[in-house]
C-alpha cells in the first residue's frame, strides 16, 4: 500500500516520484497515489477536466501557431492586403486570446464556489504544524472532538468539510486525488470540502514550502466505504487499548520514564503532552512522521531512534541513547495502540 | 513634418506639445483606471471578508457598480483616442510608413484602453462567480 513498492528504500513514501523530475517517470509511478490526473473524487474530476481541455486548447494554438510561421515565411506566394493582415491581427491577436482565456477563467471560477459546498455531515479540523497535522473529526452533531493526527480519513460518496488552520507558519493542504489545494494561516481559518468518490490510499502534501523539513510533511488521505469509515471512526475515539505484559508492557513504562508523554497525548494514559502528534491509536495510521516512514515495528524503531536524520529541525529529539531492545518495546507498544 | 521657415519663437515648444502633453496624460489614463480598480477590490473585498466591516453581497453590488463606472471610463477614453488616431492628420496611410507622433499617441492610448477593459473585466469575474466570501 504503502510507498511505491521500492524494494531498496521500501519505507519512503514515492521515493521515485520524488526524486525523479521526469514528468514521465512521475506520470508512471505511484499508480496516481498522489496525482492530479487520476481523479479520485468529484472536486479533482472537475479539476482534470479543465486541465485536460485548457491542455488540448494549448496544444491545437501551439501547433497551428506553428503551422501558420511555417505557412508565412516557406509557403506564402502572396502578398496580404492591409486591410487583412489588420484583421487577422485583431481577431487572431486580441479577439481569439482574449475569447479563450476569458472563457477558461468563467470555466476555472465557476469551479471554486463547488468545492467549497458545505458537507453532508463530517467536518474535519485539521491544523497544520512543523511538518506534521492535527487531525480533529467533528461528526455530524458533535461538540468535542475525536483527536487524531497525520491522517486524514474520508467516508466515500459524501462530502466532507474540512476546517484549516496553522500553529506556525503558512502551510497549505493538497490531496490532488481528491481536490485542489487550500493555503492555511496562522490566526486564520480556511475551508475547502471534499466528495471523494473512490475508497483507497491517497498522498496529501503540504503544498507551500514551510521550513527545513517542508518536503517531509505529508499525509495519508485514506477513502473508506462509509459503514468501514463509521466503525474506524467509533474505533478512533476509544481509549488506547492497555497492554497486559511482555515487550508492549515495557514499553509503555519507557514511554513514561522517557518523558515522551511531555509531548504526545495517548487517551488513557498519564501522557497529555500536546506538543507533538496524538498517539492513542498510532498503530492504526499508514504511515509514522506525516508521511516520511510506514509503520513496521521497525519503522517505530527507525523514527524514535533518528528523529533528526529523518527529518531536519524537527522538535522531536532523537532517542539514540535508548538500545535497540528499548526500542524494540517502545515499537511493540506504539505499535499495538490500533 | 515640415520645417519651420520663420526663426524660433520663445513659446514656440510649449504651444506646438501643449496638446500632445494631454495625450500624454491620456495614454496613462486607462491603465491607472484598471490598477485602481484592481487595489480598490482586492482591499475592499479583503475588508469586507477578513475585517467583516460590512456584508459581502452589499461590497459585490458596489464593487460591481465600481466596475461598470470603470469600464465606461475605459469605453470613452478609448473612443476618443481612436478618434484621435483615426483622424490625425500624420496617421499612416500605408503600410511601412511611419505614423507621427499625434497619430502614435492615439493609437498607443487606444490599445492600452482596450487591454484595460480586459483587465478590468478579468478582475470582475471573481465577484460575479464566486458570490460570497468563501
Ligand atoms: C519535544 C517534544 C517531543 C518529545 C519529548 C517526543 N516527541 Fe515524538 N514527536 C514530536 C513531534 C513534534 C512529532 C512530529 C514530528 C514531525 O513529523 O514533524 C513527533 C512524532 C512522533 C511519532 C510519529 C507520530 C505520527 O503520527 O506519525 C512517534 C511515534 C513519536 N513521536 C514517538 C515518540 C516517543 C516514543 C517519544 C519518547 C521516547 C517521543 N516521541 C518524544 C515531539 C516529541
Ligand atoms: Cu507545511
Amino acid at each position: 500500500m504503502r510507498g511505491c513498492d521500492g524494494t531498496l528504500w521500501p519505507s519512503l513514501p514515492c521515493s521515485r516520484f520524488l526524486l525523479s523530475s521526469s514528468a514521465l517517470l512521475a506520470l508512471s509511478s505511484c499508480g496516481g497515489r498522489q496525482s492530479a490526473l487520476s481523479p479520485a473524487g468529484e472536486d479533482a474530476a472537475a479539476i482534470g477536466t479543465l486541465f485536460w481541455v485548457t491542455l488540448a486548447i494549448a496544444v491545437v494554438l501551439f501547433i497551428a501557431m506553428n503551422a501558420l510561421f511555417v505557412f508565412a515565411i516557406r509557403t506564402r506566394t502572396f502578398t496580404l492586403d492591409p486591410e487583412t493582415a489588420r484583421w487577422i491581427l485583431v481577431l487572431g491577436g486580441i479577439v481569439l486570446p482574449t475569447v479563450v482565456v476569458g472563457g477558461l477563467l468563467v470555466w476555472g471560477l465557476s469551479l471554486l464556489p463547488d468545492q467549497r459546498q458545505p458537507g453532508d455531515g463530517l467536518r474535519v479540523r485539521v491544523v497544520a504544524e512543523q511538518w506534521w497535522w492535527r487531525v480533529e473529526y467533528f461528526p455530524e452533531g458533535a461538540e468535542e472532538p475525536i483527536v487524531s493526527a497525520n491522517e486524514i480519513r474520508f467516508p466515500a460518496g459524501q462530502r466532507t468539510e474540512l476546517v484549516l488552520g496553522s500553529d506556525d507558519v503558512i502551510h497549505s493542504l493538497w490531496i490532488p486525488a481528491l481536490g485542489g489545494k487550500m493555503d492555511m494561516f496562522p490566526g486564520r481559518e480556511t475551508f475547502i470540502s471534499l466528495r471523494p468518490t473512490e475508497p483507497g490510499i491517497y498522498r496529501g502534501q503540504c503544498a507551500e514550502f514551510c521550513g527545513a523539513s517542508h518536503a517531509w510533511m505529508a499525509f495519508e488521505a485514506v477513502v473508506m466505504e462509509p459503514d468501514a469509515f463509521d466503525a474506524w471512526l467509533a474505533a478512533e475515539a476509544e481509549d488506547a487499548a492497555e497492554p497486559v505484559e511482555g515487550a508492549a508492557a515495557r514499553g509503555r513504562d519507557l514511554f513514561l520514564a522517557e518523558g515522551c508523554g511531555a509531548c504526545h497525548a495517548i487517551r488513557g494514559t498519564d501522557a497529555i503532552g500536546q506538543v507533538g502528534p496524538d498517539l492513542t491509536h498510532v498503530g492504526s495510521r499508514e504511515s509514522l512522521g506525516a508521511g516520511r516512514l510506514g509503520v513496521t515495528l521497525d519503522d517505530f524503531a527507525t523514527w524514535i531512534a533518528h528523529t533528526d536524520d529523518l527529518k531536519p529541525e524537527v522538535e522531536m529529539p532523537a532517542y539514540d541513547h535508548l538500545t535497540d531492545a528499548e526500542l524494540a518495546d517502545l515499537a511493540a507498544y506504539l505499535g499495538g495502540l490500533e | 513634418m515640415t520645417r519651420p521657415t520663420h526663426p524660433p519663437r520663445p513659446d514656440e515648444d510649449r504651444r506646438e506639445f501643449s496638446e500632445e502633453a494631454a495625450s500624454l496624460w491620456r495614454i496613462t489614463f486607462a491603465p491607472v483606471v484598471w490598477a485602481g480598480h484592481f487595489v480598490l477590490c482586492y482591499g475592499i473585498v479583503s475588508l469586507a471578508c477578513i475585517r467583516g466591516l460590512m456584508p459581502i453581497a452589499a461590497t459585490r453590488a458596489g464593487l460591481v457598480a465600481i466596475s461598470v463606472a470603470a469600464l465606461v471610463a475605459i469605453g470613452w477614453l478609448g473612443w476618443r483616442s481612436f478618434r484621435q488616431w483615426d483622424t490625425a492628420p500624420d496617421r499612416a496611410a500605408n503600410v511601412g510608413e511611419t505614423e507621427g507622433r499625434h497619430a502614435f499617441l492615439g493609437h498607443a492610448a487606444f490599445l492600452l484602453s482596450i487591454i484595460s477593459a480586459i483587465g478590468v473585466v478579468f478582475v470582475t469575474l471573481p465577484l460575479l462567480l464566486i458570490g460570497d466570501c468563501r
